[in-house]
């Protein structure tokens, strides 16, 4: 039990995407104009994620290592087009929202990275609690960056008003430039709160987490 | 050799496997999807150019098949307490970077057009894009079904340096009228006719 | 010819694909460290983009849409891309090895970087003629080739001057982007 909640919990603080695991920057970046959209987006992840690892880890054993990548690949894409397809029926607002960013859910480096790095290695159940953590982790960090931008934005949160009437929208954050503006500020402050926790902790305060895009595993063959 | 084979076998088996699904969450959701883009893509467009229903065009939607011709087409009536008030129905031709798409509607009482909207545009952005906009389309609110630009003789104003654009949007509403014309016995017979 | 002229300005310049459309920012983030490394994957990302955006076009125009298979858009692209740069890593490899030395190592970051599937899709999305889609996917490549380099040349700088020490590292490099990305938004007026 309490294997399986590390492996939950690490996807939530310690290995947190896409603060503390630099990875799947795109979608962190595009669809975040609103807490609405990085919800959904986060959901889809979520789903993603979570299959993939579960499948990949009951094909581990008959993966042939030469074409595991190959295999991840097919894996990973046919979840993605359920998904679309599924997102078209049920939610096609969100899908016409999220664009081309859909399908990106490919190439996004988490999926393919827990693959190689969590579930070929271990057991289903394990595999699946790692990808669901990670999942949710993604969607938590991608609601709160589109809700601080959608606030100051536009002023409202999840499509309802907060700020008052005579607030004038900073529509700089909803545009590209803001996105990067603030998710470095939000890195940056994460690194301040690790080291401030270090710190009182007694521990030795370490360099800010390098972003090595090779960090997420798969270009390693 | 041996793990070659199996290396065939397991790709062919995973790829097989999902191929399966994959078509059959395709069929599944088909229908469901098809709605969903009518809904939401033509759903807004038809609200432009049709008034006064109180019926949901995308749901009571109808195939005709137009005469001497194998094309069909989707039919979109505007019916109020059961009667036919009018119709849309979208038409498509070439524009400069691609397909441009109008919903055209279509007064049943007075024989003219209740107004047409752009569903698809692909043109040059900036300059074909006009079209899109208010004052181009609003020209064709209850016109007559006789229309023409202006530079052939017509009383549509096209938008200066989009020429293509705008002669691409009339030929789809030409279109548009000479199948309605083909196909008006089949509405009429389809729906009961107002006024 | 203008509108040719007008679709490469935009390509790199108006719509950057890094700055503006938000695709490729995993490796334009990571692999900015170095002017060096930034050209090699640049170059890299220009060559695999034309190439996957041509063959995607044809897969879809010969295969897929004859077919009625284009749900299965997303699937086959990436396989695609992936077969193609394993192929292109080989015959490097084998044919042109000076020039496998300085792309060799960027070629496999490339099947996850989504700038080029993003531009393959894109070029499908806006149903662009065959020709249309290797002049289009060659300036965007191009546009994330000027970026990585600017940016890289930018953090060069940065490096060895003051900053406050949680900004160092990626949280510097994402400002300055969108420092960067505000410059380029100056380009919106010209189209």
């Amino acid at each position: 039990m309490s294997k399986l909640w590390k492996e939950f919990s690490k996807g939530l603080w310690k290995d947190l995407p896409p603060f503390k695991v630099v990875l799947g920057l795109c979608p962190v970046l595009a669809v975040t104009k609103t807490a609405d959209n990085g919800f959904g987006m986060g959901l889809a992840v979520i789903f993603v994620l979570t299959m993939s690892n579960v499948l990949v880890s009951i094909f581990r054993k008959i993966i042939p290592p030469k074409v595991r990548i190959a295999c991840f690949i097919v894996i990973a894409a046919s979840l993605v087009v359920s998904v679309e397809l599924l997102m078209q029926a049920f939610a096609y607002p969100l899908y016409q929202q999220l664009g081309i960013f859909v399908p990106l859910i490919v190439v996004n480096c988490i999926i393919l990275g827990r693959a190689e790095a969590f579930a070929s290695k271990n057991p289903i159940l394990l595999s699946a609690v790692d990808g669901l953590g990670m999942g949710i982790g993604f969607t938590i960090s991608l609601t709160l960056l589109g809700g601080i931008r959608e606030l100051f934005g536009y002023g409202t949160l999840f499509g309802t008003r907060i700020m008052p009437e005579h607030y004038k929208p900073f529509s700089f954050m909803v545009e590209a430039p803001g996105a990067f503006v603030c998710l470095g500020l939000m890195l940056s402050a994460m690194n301040i709160f690790t080291s401030w926790q270090a710190r009182r902790k007694g521990q030795a305060v370490l360099d800010n987490p390098g972003h090595e895009c090779r960090s997420c595993g798969i270009c390693s063959r | 050799m041996k793990e070659g084979l199996k290396m065939i076998a397991v790709l062919t088996l995973i790829c097989g496997m999902f191929s399966v699904t994959l078509a059959g969450l395709k069929e599944a959701t088909e229908s469901r999807i098809e709605e969903q883009v009518l809904t939401y893509v033509q759903g807004p467009a038809i609200n432009q150019v049709l008034s006064g229903f109180d019926n949901s065009p995308v749901t009571d939607r109808m195939k005709f098949t137009v005469h001497g011709t194998e094309e069909r087409v989707t039919v979109f009536p505007a019916l109020k307490e059961g009667l036919l008030l009018g119709v849309a129905l979208e038409t498509f031709t070439k524009g400069h970077g691609g397909e441009v798409g109008v919903m055209v509607g279509f007064n049943l009482s007075g024989e003219n057009l209740s107004g047409i909207a752009i569903t698809t545009m692909k043109e040059t952005p900036g300059i074909g894009a006009r079209i899109a906009g208010h004052g181009f389309t609003s020209q064709f609110k209850d016109h007559s079904m006789d229309v023409e630009l202006t530079s052939k003789g017509g009383s549509i104003e096209g938008i200066a340096g989009a020429t293509t654009s705008s002669t691409a949007s009339v030929e789809a509403v030409k279109q548009a009228v000479s199948i309605f014309q083909k196909i008006k016995p089949q509405i009429t017979q389809a729906w009961p006719g107002g006024s | 010819m203008k509108e040719y002229f007008l679709l490469f300005i935009s390509a790199i310049f108006v719509n950057n694909i890094v700055l503006a459309q938000y695709l490729g920012n995993c490796p334009f983030i990571g692999t900015s460290k170095k002017i060096s490394v930034a050209i090699g994957m640049g170059s890299a990302v220009v060559f695999v983009a034309t190439m996957s955006a041509s063959i995607t076009w044809a897969v879809q125009e010969y295969l897929l849409d004859p077919m009625g298979l284009q749900y299965l858009q997303t699937l086959t692209f990436i396989l695609v891309i992936a077969s193609l740069v394993q192929f292109v890593e080989m015959f490097l490899k084998k044919a042109v090895p000076p020039l496998y030395k300085s792309l060799g190592i960027f070629l496999p970051l490339i099947t996850t970087n989504c700038a080029v599937m993003g531009i393959a899709i894109i070029c499908q999305r806006e149903e662009f003629s065959f020709i249309k889609t290797v002049a289009f996917s060659f300036a965007c490549g191009m546009g994330f080739m000027l970026a990585l380099i600017v940016l890289s040349a930018i953090r060069e700088r940065i490096e060895v001057s003051r900053t406050p020490k949680s900004m160092k590292g990626t949280p510097i490099a994402l400002i300055m982007a969108g420092l960067m990305s505000l410059a380029f938004f100056a380009f919106k007026g010209m189209i």
